[in-house]
């Protein structure tokens, strides 16, 4: 078996695994929770109802038959249908996805357009100066201030004055691109200040550590112009753990866009899980983290064949 | 011959936290064209710095005191910008210790190789100086990236990119230290047989005497900062004017008689503060008188050598 094949077969049976893992443990979670699905839809009805309703969903049986069913069902694409809507909760989140993966894209996409350049100039120009200080102000701002503070700011100035953006409507992005990103922007904003503060940190750390190494002292002994230092060597070598932070910020915003989909009543999967786990709505909370898992593995895998496509040296060791 | 590098009562401080440190505390030393100086001394005696100054690579903590450094007829000191670059790309050429980390890690053999060579250079180019610095194999080494070579290929390909301009001058910097004992020689030969082919001057650091004496011409002995004797390898190694050569002499491996031990010298090599005002050696050498720590000693001129020892003349070698 070639290398490759052996690599990808050991990624996807790892992948499995984790997958079945996250999948007991929200199972077991979901139902653990106090108050069950028949508690919450109707509270104040008589124990035969809710032992009909119960039945009906299967909810009577023992959890490992319950769980059963559903993995039996999931492997074969049958992701169940919604306990409150009847609705399939795949048709629901493949609706829903694309909002969130739009938000989540646009705040990585700012956290790139923002950090790489103030972080690696201030790893260029030492410690002392205007543009470092200056960066890890905004650093520090936007890493200690949550989203939701920020979320509510922008809420408040922006319902106030619309200044061309617009606050709780939403339109789908093929319907017309630029009403939708008049309503996402201010959202994605919201979420990218956690990004840019990880990715100004880890591209500034970078680009001291890959300055302090032999071949970029070689390189200037070369006769090099420092623009070119940078760009052939510096950047390319201080790339690797900024993908690493942009893997794992991406991965936490598909959980982390909840709070931003709330106040700026986005309809994303955050907003739909929430509302899951108020209803207990388990089928939905189920493929909702599913789901969210299965991206998680998904960007760690890129992240990996980004690592080696920049640093050779990585290549080789990752079949191992 | 013409004087290619000439330096004179050279002072280059570095601050520090504690303080200044002096690391070279007035040396003197010339190298003509195509001529091959060693030198040599302790960790810390100022060799690296040297090296390092003649190219303006010092760290920018360093500080240039007195003293001048001309290296083809222009101060290094006064250099900037294009002209700096100029005589960095086109006069000097470095070759360091650790070769695989002079090497751009992300970079091909044959990229690296071709940014340092004239603007159109191509693949046949890269071939022939590979095949140059004995790399027989060199389709397959240009293809590669640093960390697939072993530390002798690496060096041949880092003595390869520091002739590729045809410098004047090839600094090395401990070039061996870090590879395998059995290829130490080989490489050194190659280096000095390229140098010799192309009549580039080499200045080569290095705390392996059979080395120096095996390969260079003159030698300078290094301490404290000063260049203390600078004569004919041969001459210097078999009759060493200053104490501290004699001592290094003795603490050498190789050099020692059968039966014989070999002699540490004992105390450590002192670290200077500022300018030293007696002989830096004097706590250490068993030649010592009162004048030594009392009065500096300056330069005299010694059976053709320059020497910095207030006995050097009772000191004198017999007359061959």
């Amino acid at each position: 078996m070639s290398t490759v094949a052996r690599y990808a077969l050991v990624r996807i049976a790892s992948a499995c695994l984790t997958l079945f893992g996250v999948a007991v443990l929200i199972f077991g979670a979901i139902h653990a929770l106090p108050g069950s699905f028949e508690d919450v839809l109707v509270p104040q009805a008589p124990q035969e109802l809710r032992d009909q309703i119960a039945a009906r969903y299967g909810l009577d049986r023992p959890l490992v038959e319950q769980f059963g069913m559903w993995l039996g069902r999931a492997i074969q694409g049958d992701l169940g249908v919604s306990l409150i809507t009847q609705q399939p909760v795949a048709a629901e989140f493949a609706r829903r996805l694309p909002v969130t993966v739009e938000i989540a894209g646009l705040a990585t996409a700012i956290a790139l357009l923002v950090g790489v350049p103030l972080g690696v100039l201030s790893g260029l120009t030492g410690h002392r100066r205007l543009v470092p200080a200056t960066s890890r102000l905004v650093g520090g701002f936007a890493m200690s201030v949550p989203d939701f503070v920020v979320g509510a700011v922008l809420l408040y100035v922006f319902s106030r004055y619309s200044l061309w953006f617009t606050i709780g409507e939403w339109t789908p992005l093929a319907d017309d691109p630029i009403a939708n990103l008049r309503g996402a922007l201010l959202p994605a904003f919201a979420l990218s200040l956690l990004g840019i503060g990880l990715v100004l940190a880890t591209a500034r750390h970078a680009t001291i550590s890959v300055l302090g190494q032999d071949f970029i002292m070689a390189a200037v002994a070369r006769g090099k112009r420092p623009g070119t230092v940078v760009r052939q060597h510096v950047l390319r070598n201080a790339g690797i753990p900024v993908i690493t932070i942009v893997a794992i910020y991406s991965g936490y915003l598909l959980g982390g866009t909840i709070i931003v989909e709330m106040l700026f009543s986005v309809p994303g999967i955050g907003r739909y899980l929430i509302f899951g786990v108020l209803n207990r709505d388990y089928t939905v909370v189920q493929a909702g983290v599913m789901l969210a898992a299965t991206f998680f593995i998904l960007l760690n895998t890129l992240a990996d064949a980004l690592y080696a496509a920049l640093d050779p040296r990585l290549a080789g060791s990752q079949g191992r | 011959m013409n004087a290619l590098v000439a330096i004179s009562d050279l002072v280059v401080d570095f601050r520090t936290r504690q303080g200044p440190v002096r690391a070279l505390d007035g040396a003197s030393l010339a190298v003509r064209e195509g001529e091959k100086v060693g030198l040599v001394g302790e960790s810390g005696s100022g060799k690296s710095t040297l090296a390092m100054a003649l190219g303006r690579l010092l760290p920018p903590n360093a500080e240039w005191g007195s003293g001048e450094l001309m290296v083809a007829g222009v101060s290094v000191r006064d250099l900037e910008g294009a002209a700096l670059r100029r005589l960095r790309s086109h006069t000097l050429g470095y070759v360091f210790q650790d070769p695989i980390g002079t090497l751009d890690p992300t970079m091909r053999v044959a990229r690296q190789l071709a940014a340092v060579m004239e603007a159109g250079a191509g693949a046949a180019d890269v071939s022939s100086l590979l095949a140059d610095v004995g790399l027989q194999d060199h389709h397959r080494i240009a293809r590669s990236y640093p960390h697939e070579l072993s530390g002798g290929m690496a060096q041949r390909v880092s003595i390869a990119m520091a002739l590729a301009a045809n410098p004047k001058l090839i600094v090395a910097d401990e070039p061996t230290a870090s590879l395998d004992a059995s290829i130490r020689g080989q490489i050194l030969d190659l280096l000095v047989s390229l140098c010799a082919a192309h009549g580039t001057a080499l200045v080569l650091l290095s705390h392996d005497l059979r080395a120096i004496a095996h390969c260079c011409d003159r030698v300078a002995v290094m301490y404290g900062g000063r260049t203390v004797e600078v004569g004919a390898t041969a001459e210097v190694f078999a009759e060493p004017v200053h104490p501290y050569t004699e001592a290094l002499l003795r603490a050498a491996p190789g050099q020692e008689r059968l039966g014989g031990r070999i002699e540490p010298i004992p105390g450590l090599p002192p670290i200077l503060t500022g300018r030293a005002e007696g002989c830096a050696f004097e706590p250490r050498c068993r030649h010592r008188i009162d004048a030594c720590a009392l009065a500096r000693p300056e330069s005299s001129e010694i059976a053709a050598r320059q020497v910095i020892c207030h006995r050097a003349e009772e000191r004198r070698p017999a007359a061959p």
